[in-house]
């Protein structure tokens, strides 16, 4: 069989079988009868993490971009390919977008400057939708607001579901702002006030301030929540994009403090920066 | 009604309250909250009330701040010590001596670094308890910090451990939270006057109701390689009460001239 014949089939076989699949995703959302919260909540509480395989470095070509540094480290290579919506994957710039794009994955191993290096690298926060996929979380669900507690850099999310107005526009937040809702098994949050400074990895996908966000939480099981974030930047983006994430439950753990600030050495490194002397 | 009679009542009433709740209730007559458990519930957004602590814990005069800002001026303030003063080892007075002449090159909250306990309870910065019957969290608008407090009948884990916030494990005193925190590291001080402690501080931290929405804090200190016993402060908790307050943000190891890179000395990019 020829490469493009076997293309075609493959597309072929994916046309054919996205019905069924969208329709047992519809069922086993319907079936589920999850456990609930005192107040009647869907009980998502516990330790959870992505298991997609997207690795932070880059959510458009992870395997690509990363494969020098898999290479060099041995690190297992990722393959995951979160943005579901447009279908090739790719996030939707304008033109002027896609240049700077292009240009801060042009430098981001040697970065010119602090403001074209990734400002997770930084110690700086991770920002909606990336902290998603960065690690461990634990959930705690309350009647007014759900608070996601993550390991990595003691990132914490407080949603709010008590109705209550959202922020005004000239407040930004390197995590946004969120409010919640629950439409059936899905927890529906809309995140707004972010800054313009978090990426989505670290080759430097970006945003403006502009962003927003609509995520939705969906319980699909007792183990699994499938997460996909719907991202608006009307000066950045050609069109609303989507991202999907996986979530599994894992086994209840005790967070670890990770204070990535405190010791962080990566930009005395790229910048020739002498490190501080102790005492 | 006569004018001036309802001032009157409002203060026998008072009176009458205070005297008849009896030692170790809260003031007032007041019900505090509780969760479905039955446990004080420390749930809400909380702040100090006094913005001398995180100058100095000990009394201080109002004093020009260490830069040139006028309106971030320190102000005069009683200490949190217990006694007034705490009981160094003569070594450790002269290196709190050094740590003050330095400060602005030593503090770690220059740098915005996590400013661990108990000194992140006095920054002058709202916190958010969140609180289930095996866990209490605690979280920070500065720095994003947080605490992981588990009431859950576990103990410390064995360590060696170094960590900026430490290790904290509660019980529940009657009415009173106790937290027993270790695991520090020897980098996070007091407040920014220099004092500080080493990796061996050991705290014991007491969280009660004075009335719905005032908590008395207390902390015990104890550290044998710096002090020369154990030494205790108290403050007190004020709930967040406007309408609209919620946690937001303080990222200052972000804000350029804190951040690596953008500080004065690092000249990259010129």
């Amino acid at each position: 069989m020829t490469h493009r014949c076997f293309k075609r089939l493959l597309a072929l076989a994916a046309v054919l079988l996205l019905p069924a699949w969208a329709a047992g995703q519809e069922s086993a959302e319907t079936r589920w009868d999850p456990p609930r919260t005192r107040d009647g909540q869907p009980d998502i509480q516990g330790y959870w993490s992505q298991r997609s395989d997207i690795t932070t470095y880059s959510i458009q070509a992870g395997l690509e971009d990363r494969a020098e540094h898999v290479s060099i480290g041995g690190q297992n290579p990722q393959k995951g390919r979160p943005i579901i919506d447009p279908p090739n994957g790719m996030i939707p710039y304008q033109p002027w977008a896609a240049e700077r794009a292009k240009m801060h994955h042009a430098v981001h191993r040697q970065p010119p400057t602090p403001d074209v290096f990734d400002p997770v690298s930084r110690c700086f926060l991770e920002g909606v939708p990336r902290i998603v996929y960065q690690g461990n979380m634990r959930i705690l669900q309350f009647p007014t607001h759900i608070v996601v507690l993550h390991e990595f850099a003691h990132h914490y999310r407080v949603i709010y579901l008590d109705g209550r107005p959202k922020l005004p526009d000239t407040l930004k937040l390197w995590m946004g702002d969120s409010r919640g809702r629950w439409e059936g098994n899905t927890l529906v949050v809309d995140v707004t006030n972010h800054n313009d400074r978090t990426w989505f990895d670290i080759v430097g996908s970006f945003h403006s301030e502009e962003m927003r966000i609509t995520e939705r939480w969906t319980f699909v099981g007792a183990d699994r929540i499938d997460y996909v974030a719907t991202i608006d930047d009307p000066k950045v983006f050609t069109q609303p994009w989507k991202l999907r994430v996986q979530l599994g439950r894992n086994k209840p753990e005790e967070l670890f403090e990770h204070a990535v600030c405190e010791g962080n050495k990566a930009v005395h490194v790229a910048f020739g920066i002498p490190f501080e002397e102790k005492k | 009604m006569i004018k001036g009679s309802g001032w009157w009542a409002a203060v026998v009433a008072v009176s009458v309250f205070a005297s008849a709740s009896p030692a170790g209730q809260t003031g007032g007559g007041q019900a505090i909250p509780r969760g479905p458990d039955g446990r004080p519930d420390l749930s809400g957004i909380w702040q100090v009330m006094h913005q001398g602590a995180a100058w100095n814990i000990e009394d201080q005069n109002a004093a020009p701040a260490p830069h040139s800002a006028p309106w971030l001026g320190i102000p005069a303030s009683r200490g949190l010590v217990e006694g007034g003063e705490i009981p160094y080892q003569p070594w450790a007075r002269v290196r709190r001596d050094e740590n003050y002449k330095n400060r602005l090159r030593l503090d770690p909250e220059v740098n915005c670094f996590l400013p661990g306990v108990p000194r992140i309870t006095y920054l002058p910065f709202p916190f958010q308890i969140v609180q289930t019957p095996t866990y209490i969290g605690v979280l920070y608008e500065y720095v994003h910090a947080v605490r992981h407090i588990y009431v859950d009948g576990s103990d410390h884990p064995p360590g060696p451990i170094e960590w900026w916030m430490g290790d904290s494990r509660a019980r529940w005193d009657g009415d009173a939270l106790v937290v027993s925190v270790r695991h520090f590291n020897a980098e996070t001080w007091f407040d920014r006057a220099g004092n500080f402690h080493s990796e061996e501080m050991r705290l014991t931290e007491r969280y009660s109701f004075l009335d719905r929405d005032t908590l008395r804090y207390e902390v015990t200190v104890e550290d044998p390689k710096v002090f020369t016993r154990p030494w205790k402060m108290s403050t007190l908790l004020y709930r967040r009460k406007e309408p609209n307050v919620q946690l937001l943000e303080h990222e200052c190891y972000a804000f350029d001239g804190v951040a690596v890179g953008t500080r004065p000395q690092d000249r990259v990019g010129r």
